[in-house]
């Protein structure tokens, strides 16, 4: 991730009485960088609101005239009270003000597109992209490292073309068009797939808790409706699995060839270590900080909304949310979902940082 | 460690199939309640739906919702949009349509068994009216008052023989008054009653509201303490945001019992097993020609606008538009008192439009055709109508430049009138054609055009009297006098009625479009 933030420490060997000191050291200097990234973080979560305003605010049309109806928008009285009802009668600076005033008591102000605040919105539409997200991240790594892994072992041979041809695939097709294309064979010629949304029509939604179906329903120990939400959660995870698995594929089996060629496991192999042990002990854990890298990438982006899927599998996350603030002009809307996705890659980076030194002893953070 | 980690993946393959092959991929009325063939249906659509609250919706989503929820003074039946019919009230309305009477039908209940009295259609309508929401201007300069316990009294400053059918839209529907006043509902703009009202309803219609999500679904249950007219045969009603290429999956395989977001190309390869009902809609798509000469000269030249007309072959635009389009005979569509026969219609004359293109100049000129390019009037593609307008444009020798522009973008110069040549429709805001004569000179959308109220005296002359005559026969003749006047004279050229198209199951029985509220969902029957 942020690359000047990490550091390699040297190679000196820890005397056993310094161990204490060193730790104490370590704990506070990490607590110093962390204070340090989340002053950072404010700081760029209000460069974020700022061009976000700016830019929603260079855009030509009229909010008013995108939200009301054709007559609405020719009465005068309609339009005064809509303008004041949103703060729209105020000069931009005075309307940018006010929005970071409510900002600091975490309100993101009213959506003028669903007439409810723009966090409810927010807290609603999340946790849906956030299920699949979590289970698309989650299946891509399994399947990722491991074709990875596959393809760098036998790197030239007939089954590493084949994988490097698939994770190509995985890549290159368009999700809109894998999305629509599994929709069709699994649940319209197939049957063997439910159709859209994110739970069979009639089927009430489990106790909110986390707002994500899967795991409020086992919370609740409501076993139909968590296999109902799994089986609609099925179709799109996969989807974007699909495209994550041939990422991480490439990526990984691009490091883990990286790390095989390196002299300490080939010494590794030389002194009779099995297989699994050279690969989990040595090349695993020295190819982890890129993987570790695009895998922060890739969840990012999964999270940040994946429009087209969540439009074909009638998902009501955020990336359709984002496209109806946007098209709408729902200038609040559109900078709350900005604020969250600047969220959501600053603290991925935060994360990701962080585990680079535990992963490598050689990385240390300040 | 090959072995394991293949494994691994088969088992989390198998789990993903297994879990989607244990849930029920059908919706079908009788899989997921198992009551009977009538516990539920599935409606598909997409959703615009902002609130449900009735004064404050305006959107076509809302209005489905909104019209099962809370009825109306007086509505129109499923199979006849003309004519008016008693609701909660039945009504008398003084010679000179300006003082309308309605005495409410004996023993109607809210949906919490308390009567629907006098003070809620007071309530109700002055809230409406009083705060400033976006359907508010349906009742612009009318008083409402009570006059007893059952009978209320709605009074105009101008005759208005269109507000009998403005009373019948959802957005005119009748509230509890108490309850909404417990929950923060006023009369004016401190109304604060929006968020209890998108989570509970308060009518008296045949169903009550169980849910709803803006952006997924609205489940409606019926209303047990309903007493009214219309015998609801669904026990619940579930209404889900969906996209049209997936509707169309849905009602194929009967996970959905209507899909009513079809394109006309969808709708053409629809599988045999589903029905489909086309009628014209209550849609008008238009070309507006704008005559301020400041803004083009050549739009605000007759003789040019004559040309334009005359450069159009409306039969060959119909082709883009599927089943149950016809061209409009004028701004007001068929099915409309006033609508113009087909004799009346426009026609094309290619080599008319050529001589008046050349003698008006505009051949050779550039003019630019605005539209908005996301959005598509019951499934018409403004994009591929506005190419093939400028092909046969063209064909006349005149060039136009397209400059498609998202909605949002876009409807402000077509409000603010200055789109040179805008591509545009018009839907319905209630059942009366006095919608229609916004287009009149000096009107709202004429204005749109840069055409001002003294700009034809004649046409402003038809509007008025159309606006106020209440008897019916010359109510017809005033609105097809000024129909033809404006094919001949305006800035304005009709182009198309799209044709809606409602795909349904054939268990369902009963499918009626309706130009205000769509679909009647308390309406429909099972077969």
């Amino acid at each position: 991730m942020s690359q000047d933030s990490v550091r390699p420490d040297t190679a000196e060997s820890p005397s056993p009485s310094s161990t204490l000191t060193r730790g104490r050291r370590s704990h506070s200097s990490l607590v110093r960088y962390l204070a340090r990234r989340l002053i950072i973080t404010a700081v760029l979560l209000v460069g974020i609101t700022l061009v976000t305003f700016t830019l929603t605010n260079l855009v030509p049309g009229d909010p008013v005239a995108a939200a009301l109806g054709q007559r609405a928008a020719d009465d005068p009285a309609i339009v005064a009270q809509f303008r004041a009802q949103y703060g729209l009668d105020k000069s931009l600076p005075e309307q940018y003000w006010a929005y970071l005033t409510r900002l600091a008591h975490l309100n993101l102000g009213t959506s003028w597109q669903t007439h409810r605040p723009v966090a409810q919105d927010l807290a609603r539409a999340i946790p849906a992209t956030m299920e699949i997200a979590l289970s698309a991240i989650v299946m891509a790594i399994i399947v990722g490292l491991v074709l990875g892994a596959v393809s760098a072992y036998r790197r030239g041979r007939i089954s590493d073309q084949v994988l490097r041809l698939i994770s190509l695939l995985g890549i290159s097709l368009p999700t809109f068009w894998t999305a629509i294309l599994v929709f069709y064979i699994f649940y319209y010629k197939l049957g063997i797939a439910p159709g859209s949304g994110r739970l069979s029509p009639g089927m009430p939604a489990p106790p909110h808790v986390t707002g994500m179906y899967t795991l409020d329903a086992l919370l609740a120990g409501q076993g139909e409706t968590f296999v109902d939400a799994a089986a609609h959660l099925a179709l799109p995870s996969l989807v974007l699995t699909l495209y994550t698995v041939g990422l991480l594929t490439r990526f990984s089996r691009m490091s883990f060839l990286e790390v095989l060629d390196k002299d300490f496991v080939r010494a590794a192999r030389a002194k009779g270590l099995p297989g699994h042990t050279v690969f989990f002990r040595y090349v695993l854990r020295a190819a982890a900080i890129p993987i570790l890298t695009m895998v922060g990438l890739a969840f990012g982006s999964l999270l940040s909304g994946t429009v087209l899927v969540e439009s074909i599998f009638s998902w009501p996350g955020l990336g359709s949310y984002a496209y109806q603030a946007a098209s709408k002009l729902d200038l609040l809307a559109v900078m709350g979902v900005g604020l969250f996705v600047g969220v959501v890659y600053l603290g991925i980076n935060l994360v990701v940082d962080v585990l680079y030194g535990f992963i490598d002893p050689r990385v240390k953070v300040g | 460690m090959h072995r394991r980690h293949i494994i691994l993946t088969s088992v989390v393959a198998a789990a993903t199939l297994v879990l989607s092959a244990c849930s029920s991929p059908s919706s079908s009325p009788t899989s997921t309640t198992g009551s009977s063939s009538t516990a539920q249906i599935v409606i598909d659509t997409t959703f615009d739906i902002k609130t449900i609250d009735p004064g404050r919706e305006y959107e076509p989503t809302g209005q489905i919702v909104v019209k099962a929820l809370y009825d109306t003074l007086l509505t129109f039946a499923d199979d006849d949009t003309t004519t008016v019919i008693p609701d909660l009230a039945t009504y008398t309305a003084n010679a000179d349509l300006t003082q309308f009477t309605f005495t409410l039908a004996p023993g109607r209940v809210f949906a919490d068994g308390s009567p629907v009295t006098a003070d809620d259609v007071v309530f109700s309508l002055q809230r409406l009216e009083g705060m400033k929401g976006n359907p508010s201007f349906l009742l612009d300069g009318v008083t409402v008052t009570k006059v007893d316990d059952s009978t209320i009294q709605l009074t105009t400053t101008d005759p208005n023989p269109a507000l009998p059918a403005t009373l019948a839209t959802p957005s005119a529907g009748i509230m509890n008054s108490k309850v909404v006043k417990d929950n923060g509902g006023t009369t004016d703009e401190t109304d604060a009653a929006e968020t209890f009202l998108n989570e509970n309803s308060a009518g008296s219609g045949p169903y009550v509201l169980k849910t709803m999500d803006v952006a997924s679904q609205v489940v409606l249950t019926k209303n047990p303490a309903y007493n009214g007219p219309q015998t609801a045969t669904y026990d619940t009603v579930i209404l889900r945001n969906v996209e049209p290429a997936t509707q169309k999956m849905n009602v194929e395989r009967g996970d959905a019992q209507i899909a009513l977001g079809l394109s006309p190309d969808q709708v053409a390869s629809l599988a045999s097993t589903v029905k489909v009902e086309s009628t014209p809609s209550a849609t008008v798509v238009f070309l507006l020609l704008n005559a301020d000469p400041t803004v083009n000269a050549y739009t605000a030249d007759p003789q040019c606008v004559k040309a334009i007309k005359e450069a159009i072959d409306y039969p060959s635009l119909l082709e883009l538009a599927g089943a149950g389009a016809s061209q409009a005979t004028g701004l007001v569509p068929t099915g409309f008192l006033g609508a113009l026969p087909a004799s009346d219609e426009l026609t094309f004359d290619l080599a008319a439009a050529t001589s008046n293109a050349a003698a008006c100049g505009i051949a050779g000129q550039k003019v630019t055709l605005s539209f908005p390019n996301d959005i598509d009037p019951t499934g018409l593609s403004l994009s591929t109508l506005a190419q093939r307008i400028q092909v046969q444009l063209q064909a006349a020798g005149i060039t136009v430049d397209l400059a498609p522009a998202p909605f949002a973008t876009e409807i402000d110069p077509y409000r603010t009138g200055k789109e040179q040549i805008g591509l545009w429709y018009w839907n319905p805001d209630y059942m009366d054609p006095a919608n229609y004569l916004a287009f009149g000179p000096g009107q709202s959308v004429g204005l749109r055009a840069g055409w001002q109220a003294d700009a034809d005296p004649t046409i402003a002359d038809l509007v008025a009297q159309a606006y106020t005559t209440g008897d019916e026969t010359q109510r017809q003749t005033l609105f097809e006098e000024w129909g033809k006047a404006m094919n001949a004279d305006s800035p304005f050229i009709p182009l198309i009625q799209p044709g809606s198209n409602v795909a349904h199951q054939p268990s369902v029985t009963n499918v009626y479009y309706n130009p205000t509220w769509l679909i009647n969902v308390a309406g429909l029957g099972a077969a």
